[in-house]
């Protein structure tokens, strides 16, 4: 029981780490597209329109564009754009040492031991597996480094801190990538040339395809084909006027059976992308565009080893082969530098191996599909995951939720993002003001702010932004838990954010609540107990003192505010001192030291002497009396 | 960054929010921070959501595209002892603001002050010192002392 257990979780994580890999891939296939179809068609001598100019910068786009593209989305899916930028750094230091004209680097000046292909000079590396190296491991890097010392920044600094740090840790990673990864690549791709070249030298030509599809899908196919077989093949073809060598690599059967099943018997957006990837792979010759299918089911490494075996072997047997490399590997291409004696066998081979992957992919997708016991327990699980969080969604939105259910959903949360229009300030001074509370609790929690199109759905956010933008912030962020405020400055819902991230962290809610009550019982002790003929009330006034005025205004606003609250229709004034009339439908609230002079102007006037004139609290009691 | 006396107005009496947004946009041409395009940039941007943070405070600033006629970082303030409604024109509640801070930020330098704006004025009696301030002097000073605690 315990091994099967183990058994799925492990068919899983493979699951799971091609999804991952293919990720980086997915979203820049028109990349490779573009690099392909430029490549077939103006490819000189061999293209359809043979053009020197743009044939010279498709290399460039082969070994720098689409590796720098790889590596950007690579740390895009780690850290978001930061991570993406990070990783874009990182692998150009991989990319030099793969890259043929590299001057003094891929001359062998500084590892001369690493260059073979230096010497042949249209075949280097594209980076394309150190991009999904360095993209992803320098941005998660990046990623923890910023978890421990984002939050120490003091505010008015995160810029400086977040540029330099995202620099340094570039240059670091440039440099790991040029030193220590690169390297290991390069001399990983040269022991799988060297594999193949000892299997083909022992005439086990078939088995080679056991290594070569597995590092195509790698995308070592450039340099396993132009880099191994194509010189091989050039030596055989000079010696008897063709060579199955430049049909192992190049062979588009076996990616035509796995598209060919993904698009009838996949799943999802990779069974609808796959018609339009056959066209891709089978006619332009881009072979790259099949490589993330594999990624995302590796079983599917079966169908193209078993699809590459049975082509190879058909070639071989049926007098295949062709008088020049065929590149890129279309079926057009392959036509074209077709041996006059070896149609025959260069055709049946294709489609052989073609039909031999596309059963076993077939097989594999059948499979999968019978055995998705696993799959759906899992999507079950995140099911019941994305409920919760909806739950979750919805008592913080309701501010009379039960403290049970969010305190569940406000356990899981990691940052805190504050969301506005153009993230220039109201989303800062409420990130600062709920930062410092955060600070207070002695909670250990990022908060960070942004404009709302930035925003980005991951797990453990909490995003706050004003009531307009709510809308847009769950839109973009439909798994976090979302409060919406009606002010940044002024808001009960920090110190309720605060508390129920407290309840969650120390899960003991208890105090905070007799806290809560403590403070509501020194609220009303604070409470003035006023006597006054509030019959004879018919206004309640402030008066404007040249000194404070502001003071004054904002006063008699709040008071206005409290007896609206409180249903009471009394009108409340801001008036000079001179503009009061002497008799007690009066009631003027003061500061003692205005008192003071009231009393020297009117004696029938009803006066509350307040320290404070904002603290309205203090004035709760007479607002109940009043009318 | 810090607040400069030239940036800093008293004692203003104004009508509507658009009047004192305008107010602080002035300052923000005038001192070289924002072409003159920018203050219908923040008119746009009060339109689409208020920059009333409450505590009688406003921060009117740019919409994301007229960050394009922002020169160079800037913050101004515009004192209204009286107040201005800050609120909808359509709706009856009252959100009335003492102190507007026009800001044209580009990159993050301003933040640091807007943080201890943010600090100091989540106090309402702090606002109050802010409105009642009989000179620049007072407000830059009231705001500086944030950082030091």
């Amino acid at each position: 029981m315990s091994e099967t257990q183990s058994k799925s979780s492990v068919k899983a994580k493979i699951q799971k780490f091609g999804t991952f890999l293919s990720g980086m891939i997915m979203p820049n296939i028109g990349a490779i597209i573009a690099w392909g179809f430029m490549t077939a068609i103006f490819m000189s001598p061999n293209g359809w329109f043979p053009n020197k100019y743009v044939n010279s910068f498709t290399s460039s786009m082969l070994y720098f564009m689409i590796p720098i593209l790889i590596a950007y989305t690579g740390g895009k899916n780690v850290y978001e754009e930061r991570g993406g930028v990070v990783g874009a750094i990182s692998v150009v230091g991989t990319i030099v040492l793969g890259f043929p004209w590299a001057s003094p680097v891929a001359q062998g000046i500084v590892y001369p031991t690493l260059y073979p292909y230096a010497a042949n000079k249209s075949t280097g590396i594209p980076m394309f597996l150190g991009a999904m190296i360095m993209g992803p491991l320098s941005a998660w890097c990046l990623k923890k480094f910023d978890e421990k010392f984002q939050g120490k920044v003091k505010a008015g600094f995160e810029m400086i801190y977040n540029n330099f740090s995202q620099g340094i840790m570039g240059m670091i990673f440039v440099a790991i990538s040029y030193f220590l990864v690169g390297p290991l690549l390069v001399i990983s791709t040269i022991w799988i040339g060297h594999g193949v070249d000892w299997i083909i030298t022992r005439h086990l030509l078939p088995l080679a395809n056991l290594v070569i599809e597995p590092a195509k899908v790698l995308f070592l196919n450039n340099a396993i084909g132009n880099g191994v077989l194509v010189p091989l093949g050039i030596q055989q073809a000079a010696k008897v006027g063709k060579s199955v060598l430049f049909l192992m690599e190049s062979n588009p059967g076996p990616g035509l059976g796995i598209l060919l099943a993904c698009s009838i018997f996949g799943k999802g957006s990779a069974k609808s992308s796959a018609p339009g990837a056959i066209i891709v792979h089978f006619f332009g010759g881009v072979h790259e565009i099949y490589f993330p299918y594999v990624l995302m089911k590796p079983m599917l490494l079966l169908a193209a080893m078993a699809g590459g075996v049975t082509g190879t072997f058909l070639f071989s047997i049926l007098g295949g082969g062709l008088t020049a490399a065929a590149s890129p590997g279309s079926i057009i291409a392959i036509l074209l530098v077709s041996a006059k004696s070896a149609y025959f066998g260069n055709i049946v081979g294709v489609f052989g191996s073609a039909a031999v992957s596309f059963i076993v992919a077939a097989l594999i997708y059948k499979m999968d599909k019978s055995e998705d016991g696993g799959d759906l327990a899992a999507a079950q699980g995140q099911m019941s995951q994305m409920k919760a969080a909806a739950k979750g969604q919805a008592a913080a939105e309701e501010d009379s939720s039960s403290a049970e259910t969010t305190v569940a959903s406000y356990k899981d949360v990691q940052r805190i993002i504050f969301a506005c229009d153009a993230g220039m300030g109201s989303s800062a001074m409420g990130a600062s003001l709920l930062r410092d509370k955060v600070k207070k609790a002695g909670l250990n929690l990022p908060v960070t702010n942004t404009a709302v199109r930035n925003l980005k759905d991951e797990p453990g956010l909490l995003v706050i932004t004003q009531e307009e933008l709510a809308e847009r912030a769950k839109e973009k962020t439909p798994s976090a838990l979302h409060v919406a405020v009606g002010n940044f400055l002024s808001t009960p819902k920090y110190d309720q954010v605060i508390a129920r991230l407290k309840a969650a962290s120390q899960a003991a809610p208890e105090a905070e609540i007799k806290e809560e009550k403590q403070k509501q019982v020194d609220k009303l002790a604070k409470q003035k107990q006023f006597d006054f003929d509030f019959a004879a009330v018919k206004e309640v006034d402030f008066i404007r003192h040249d000194q404070h005025r502001g003071t004054v205004t904002m006063a008699s606003s709040m008071f206005k505010d409290a007896m609206k609250q409180a249903g009471k229709k009394t009108p409340v004034k801001a008036v000079r001192i001179n503009e009061l009339t002497n008799d007690p439908s009066h009631l003027v609230i003061a500061t003692p030291a205005a008192a003071k002079n009231l009393a020297v102007r009117y004696d029938q006037i009803q006066v509350a002497t307040v320290n404070d004139l904002l603290k309205t609290d203090e004035l709760k009691g007479l607002i109940e009396k009043l009318k | 960054m810090k607040l400069h006396k030239e940036m800093i107005k008293l004692n203003q009496d104004v009508a509507t929010r658009e009047e004192a947004i305008r107010m602080a946009g002035q300052l923000l041409v005038d001192n070289g921070c924002a072409e003159p395009e920018y203050i219908d940039a923040m008119l746009a941007r009060n339109e689409d959501v208020s920059t009333y943070m409450g505590n009688f405070i406003a921060i009117p600033h740019g919409t994301d595209e007229g960050k394009k006629y922002i020169k160079k970082t800037g913050i101004s303030v515009v004192q209204i002892p009286m107040g201005v409604d800050f609120s909808d024109p359509d709706t009856d509640e009252e959100q009335l603001v003492t102190v507007v801070f026009g800001i044209a930020g580009l990159g993050n330098e301003h933040l640091q002050l807007l943080s201890q704006i943010a600090l100091f004025c989540s106090d309402v009696s702090n606002v109050a010192k802010l409105a009642d301030a009989q000179t620049p002097e007072e407000i830059i000073n009231l705001l500086d002392k944030v950082g030091e605690n």
